[in-house]
């Protein structure tokens, strides 16, 4: 697989297997099992503490969804104010037939014949 | 394989006991190969402690038992590699800047004189580390999962669902890296050798 095999190459592959018989399988500490169930409790408990936010964050939107849904839909009475449309208001307030409005039509006739 | 398919299976539906004999049966193996992937014998626990904690919590996506094996050790050369990440441990190290009597335990090794007494052992352990800084921490697990842990190439494709010969190529192209700073280092050092 490696090519152009030297001396370093050699050297180094004796440094590898040096390594490996200088770093064997530790034993692992009394506190391993105790500390690994530990750990997959608290990581257990975070989640459900988070599912449970989130599924009270999710009913809370889902009640005032309704609660929205309801309010829109109670018919409520209009002021009087509010109760004509645009047009309307804006006829009531300069009718057609107020002074400054109509002024008398006139026809000038002089040059019509030209 | 350590463990039966049927106690991975009792595991996956949440048989606590059945898991704690997959821990049981493989923390030594993890330890050993974590121990040797991230130098840090004071934080070795915490990672195969990690390991375990994300092979609980994922062991449901596990499709066949049969790729259990590769599927751990894709577990724990994550752990390793984010460990490797977080700490930013590396320090650039260079041949350079190892000793003389590195490269000279290093010499030794390879001639074959070893001592199993515990500072040799530690100096080993320090060469390698350094000579492993020539590449990123990528790089450094494959290569200590190739010639280090022994495992063959089609094992390192299950663990890094990657085809043969793109880890040919990266393999070849660290082990150059390695070598050549190792090479370097060797010549240095021959070099400026005085007699005792």
């Amino acid at each position: 697989m490696y090519p152009m095999r030297g001396s370093d190459d050699e050297k180094l592959d004796a440094l590898f297997r040096a390594f490996q018989s200088a770093c064997p399988n530790p034993d692992p500490g009394a506190n391993f099992m105790p500390g690994l169930w530990h750990k997959i409790e608290a990581r257990q408990n975070f989640g459900f503490s988070l599912q449970r936010l989130s599924s009270a964050f999710v009913t809370a939107a889902l009640a005032l969804s309704i609660a929205l849904g309801v309010y829109m839909s109670i018919p409520r009475s209009i002021p009087s104010a509010y109760s004509q449309s645009y047009i309307e208001a804006l006829a009531d307030a300069s009718s057609l037939d107020t002074p400054q409005n109509v002024s008398p039509a006139r026809l000038d006739l002089t040059d019509a014949g030209r | 394989m350590l463990v039966d398919f049927e106690l991975i299976r009792r595991a996956q539906k949440g048989d606590g006991a059945a898991f704690n004999e997959i821990v049981l049966a493989y923390r030594k193996r993890i330890l050993g190969t974590i121990t040797r992937l991230i130098a840090r014998p004071e934080d070795v626990e915490d990672v195969a402690q990690e390991v375990f904690l994300r092979l609980y919590f994922s062991l449901d996506q596990l499709r066949k038992e049969e790729v259990f094996e590769p599927w751990l050790y894709r577990l724990t050369v994550n752990a390793a590699y984010d460990y490797l990440r977080k700490q930013r441990r590396r320090q650039e190290f260079r041949m350079s800047d190892l000793s003389e009597q590195q490269v000279m335990m290093a010499d030794a090794a390879a001639g074959g004189r070893v001592e199993h007494d515990e500072k040799y052992q530690k100096k080993i352990r320090e060469s390698v580390d350094a000579l492993l800084g020539a590449v990123s921490d990528a790089d450094r697990i494959l290569l200590m999962l190739k010639e280090v842990e022994g495992l063959s190439l089609k094992e390192l494709e299950k663990v890094y669902k990657v085809n043969e010969n793109a880890l040919k190529v990266r393999l070849f192209r660290a082990r150059q890296r390695v070598l050549k700073a190792f090479g370097a280092a060797v010549k240095r050092e021959g070099a400026g050798v005085k007699p005792a």
